[in-house]
C-alpha cells in the first residue's frame, strides 16, 4: 500500500471514529475495534514522562479486549451513572495525521486531537496525541491498537473514552 | 430556636452541635460553603498540625525529589546522596521564588530560577551568586540562607508526614489508633508497600470534606454506584475472566461490618468481603496467615477504608487506593490518586491489581467519577441557603454507636474511641463524627492561640 493510500484509509477511519463518538453511536464505534484491541490511555509519572508498561505501571485507562470497552459503553447508556447524566456534548477535532507505517495489512498512524466538551454551563477541552495501529479485516480496516496520550492530564473531575 | 449558627456563639460551636446522649450531631451547612471558615481550616486544621506529605517510595533513589503541600504552603522533599529525606518549604530565602519548579525528578541541586542561589538536598545554600562582590552588611553574612526546614518531619513505616508547627505531639502519638490500619497495608508483604508508578491528579468543584466523608460512607454505594454494581454482576454471571469487588455484596445484612473513630480525627470502616478470591492478596493467603496470624490476614482481606486526618485516605477493596486531598478553595479540591501494592508481588498479581485499580478508581474509573460528580451536586444543592441550615446527613447509626472498642476491635487489638458494628445495612454515619470533633478542636485551639493578650 502506498503512503498516500494509507493516509487516505487511516484518515477516513479516524474521522469516522470522531464522528461516531460525537454522535453517540456507541455500537458503531465499538465495531471499529478488533476483538483483541488494545485501548490505552497512559498516566504520567511526572510532568515529562508518561507510563510505558500497562502491566507494571498504572494507566488512566487500559484494556486489551473490546469486551471491556463495552462495559464503559454500557455504563454511559445505562442511565445509572451520575457521571454521564447529562452526557457532555463533545466535538472531536483530529489533525496532523501522519503515516508511520503503510503495510498491506497494517497501518500505523500518528495524529493530534482536541476534544472540546460542554457540561452544565462549562466548556472545557482535552488534547493530546493519538497513535493508532489499524488492521485489515477483509475489505474493512479496524483499530487494533489505540494509544491516547492526554497532555493536559490535570483532570477536571473526570475523563472517559468519549472525552478523548 | 436553633442555637447552631447563632453568631453570639464562638467558632466552631456555631457550626457544630454535638450531644451524643441526646442523639444530636448537627453540622451546619456553612462548613461546606463559607469561605471565611475555609481560611480557618487551612490555618488551623492543616497548617498547624501533622499533614501527610508522600510515601517514601515516591522518591526511591538518592537525589530524588518531590514537591507537595501543607495546606496552602509549598513543600519540597529531597532525598540526599546518603538516602536521607529532607523536608523544606519550597521558597528561596532571597526573593521568595519557589526553588523547585517541577513536581518530581532527580537532581543534586535546586537552583533558584531568579538569582541563581543554589541549594543541596540537605537544604543548605551552597551558592549565593556573586556573594563576594555583593557589599553585604554584616548581618547578611550571619543570616540563615538555608531552605526553611519543616518544623517537624516524620516517617511512619514509609509514610512521610510534616508539620509547620513545632508544637505538635510526636507522630506516633498523632497517628495513635489508626497506625494499626497503616500496619495492615505495610504488612501485606514482608518487604513493605510501595506506590506503583503512574499517578493521576484531578480536581472536583466541591468542598474537601465531601471526600473526607465519602471515603467512610457505605450508605452511598448502592445509589451512587449502581452502574459499577451491575457491571460487576454481569462479569460474574457472564464468566468474564476479569473480576473486581462486587459492592452489591456489601449491603447484604448478613455480612458483618463495623466502623471506628479514633483520637485526632482518624476513622475507619470495614466490611467483610464476600468474594475475597478476586483479590491479588488472596493468592498469598497461606503465607500471609503464617507470617501475620489468621486474624490479621483475614482483616487484610476485608474491605477497609480509612482516613488519616486530615488529608490521607485509603480505600482497600480488591486493590488499594491511596488518596491525598488538597483543598484549593471552599468549593474546589485537588485529589492525588495512587495505587499502592505489596513490594515483591508476583507479576500476574501486580497486573491484576493495577487493572482492578484502573477499573474502579481514578478520575477515569467506573466508580470514582460518579462520586466526584455527586460532590459537585451537593455543592450546587448547598447554594439553597433558604433551605434548613442543618443537614440530616450525620445521624445514621447514632443509636448503635458505643464508647470504646467493640468485640471485633478487641479481637484485632485496636483501641477506637467509638465503635459501631453489626448489620452492614446500618451504613453508619457516626464514623464522620470523630473527624468533625478534631476539626472543631483544632479550629478552637488555633483561634485561642491567635488571641493577643
Amino acid at each position: 500500500m502506498s503512503p498516500e493510500q494509507a493516509l487516505a484509509t487511516g484518515s477516513a477511519l479516524l474521522y469516522r471514529q470522531a464522528r461516531l463518538l460525537d454522535e453517540r453511536r456507541w455500537q458503531d464505534w465499538l465495531d471499529l475495534f478488533t476483538e483483541d484491541c488494545e485501548y490505552w490511555v497512559p498516566a504520567w509519572l511526572s510532568e515529562q514522562r508518561q507510563t510505558e508498561d500497562p502491566n507494571t505501571q498504572v494507566s488512566l485507562i487500559y484494556y486489551d479486549l473490546r469486551s471491556r470497552l463495552a462495559d464503559r459503553v454500557w455504563r454511559v447508556q445505562s442511565g445509572t451513572s451520575v457521571a454521564s447524566d447529562p452526557m457532555p456534548r463533545t466535538c472531536h477535532a483530529i489533525t496532523n495525521i501522519q503515516v508511520d507505517e503503510a503495510g498491506d495489512d497494517a497501518i500505523r498512524l500518528f495524529a493530534v486531537f482536541r476534544v472540546d466538551y460542554h457540561w452544565r454551563a462549562q466548556s472545557q477541552a482535552y488534547f493530546g496525541h493519538y497513535q493508532h495501529t489499524l488492521r485489515r479485516d477483509g475489505t474493512d480496516w479496524r483499530i487494533a491498537r489505540q494509544k491516547i496520550s492526554v497532555l493536559n492530564d490535570y483532570i477536571p473531575t473526570l475523563l472517559d473514552f468519549y472525552l478523548v | 430556636m436553633n442555637a447552631i449558627h447563632d453568631s453570639a456563639l464562638p467558632v466552631p460551636e456555631r457550626y457544630l452541635r454535638d450531644d451524643p446522649a441526646a442523639g444530636v450531631f448537627d453540622v451546619h451547612r456553612d462548613v461546606y460553603r463559607d469561605p471565611a471558615l475555609f481560611e480557618l481550616e487551612m490555618r488551623h486544621v492543616f497548617e498547624r498540625h501533622w499533614v501527610f506529605l508522600a510515601h517514601e517510595t515516591q522518591l526511591p533513589k538518592p537525589l530524588d525529589y518531590l514537591a507537595t503541600w501543607i495546606g496552602r504552603q509549598p513543600v519540597l522533599l529531597h532525598r540526599d546522596d546518603k538516602g536521607k529525606i529532607g523536608a523544606f518549604l519550597n521558597v528561596c530565602p532571597h526573593k521568595g521564588a519557589a526553588v523547585c519548579q517541577s513536581e518530581s525528578g532527580n537532581r543534586k541541586f535546586h537552583v533558584c530560577p531568579y538569582h541563581g542561589w543554589t541549594f543541596d538536598a540537605r537544604g543548605n545554600c551552597v551558592l549565593v551568586k556573586d556573594r563576594a562582590q555583593g557589599a553585604y552588611p554584616a548581618h547578611f553574612e550571619q543570616a540563615d540562607t538555608r531552605l526553611p526546614p519543616l518544623a517537624r518531619f516524620g516517617n511512619y513505616r514509609g509514610f512521610l508526614f510534616g508539620s509547620l508547627n513545632p508544637d505538635v505531639p510526636p507522630l506516633e502519638e498523632h497517628l495513635a489508633g489508626i497506625s494499626a490500619f497503616l500496619d495492615m497495608i505495610v504488612d501485606q508483604s514482608e518487604h513493605g508497600t510501595e506506590v506503583i508508578p503512574g499517578r493521576s491528579y484531578y480536581t472536583y468543584d466541591a468542598n474537601w470534606k465531601m471526600q473526607l466523608e465519602n471515603c467512610l460512607d457505605a450508605y452511598h454505594l448502592t445509589s451512587t454506584h449502581p452502574s459499577f454494581i451491575n457491571i460487576a454482576a454481569s462479569r460474574a454471571s457472564g464468566g468474564s475472566s476479569f473480576r473486581n469487588i462486587d459492592i452489591a455484596d456489601f449491603v447484604d445484612p448478613a455480612i458483618p461490618s463495623g466502623s471506628y473513630t479514633f483520637a485526632n480525627g482518624h476513622g475507619a470502616i470495614w466490611i467483610h468481603t464476600a468474594n475475597p478470591e478476586v483479590r491479588p492478596l488472596y493468592r498469598q493467603y497461606d503465607a500471609l496467615k503464617a507470617r501475620v496470624g489468621q486474624q490479621r490476614a483475614d482483616m487484610m482481606l476485608k474491605t477497609i477504608n480509612f482516613t488519616v486526618f486530615p488529608n490521607l485516605q485509603f480505600s482497600c477493596n480488591a486493590c488499594i487506593q491511596m488518596r491525598v486531598m488538597r483543598p484549593l478553595a471552599v468549593d474546589r479540591t485537588e485529589m492525588r490518586s495512587y495505587c499502592i501494592g505489596p513490594k515483591g508481588e508476583p507479576a500476574d498479581q501486580r497486573k491484576l491489581r493495577i487493572h482492578q485499580f484502573e477499573d474502579f478508581f481514578n478520575p477515569t474509573g467506573l466508580a470514582t467519577p460518579d462520586d466526584s460528580r455527586v460532590y459537585e451536586s451537593v455543592q450546587m444543592g448547598l447554594r439553597a441557603r433558604s433551605a434548613p441550615a442543618v443537614g440530616l446527613g450525620h445521624l445514621r447509626g447514632l443509636r448503635q454507636v458505643i464508647q470504646g472498642p467493640d468485640e471485633f476491635a478487641r479481637e484485632i487489638g485496636i483501641t477506637p474511641l467509638t465503635s459501631s458494628s453489626g448489620r452492614s445495612d446500618v451504613q453508619d454515619e457516626t464514623v464522620f463524627h470523630g473527624s468533625y470533633r478534631e476539626w472543631a478542636r483544632r479550629i478552637k485551639a488555633g483561634l485561642a492561640s491567635e488571641v493577643t493578650p
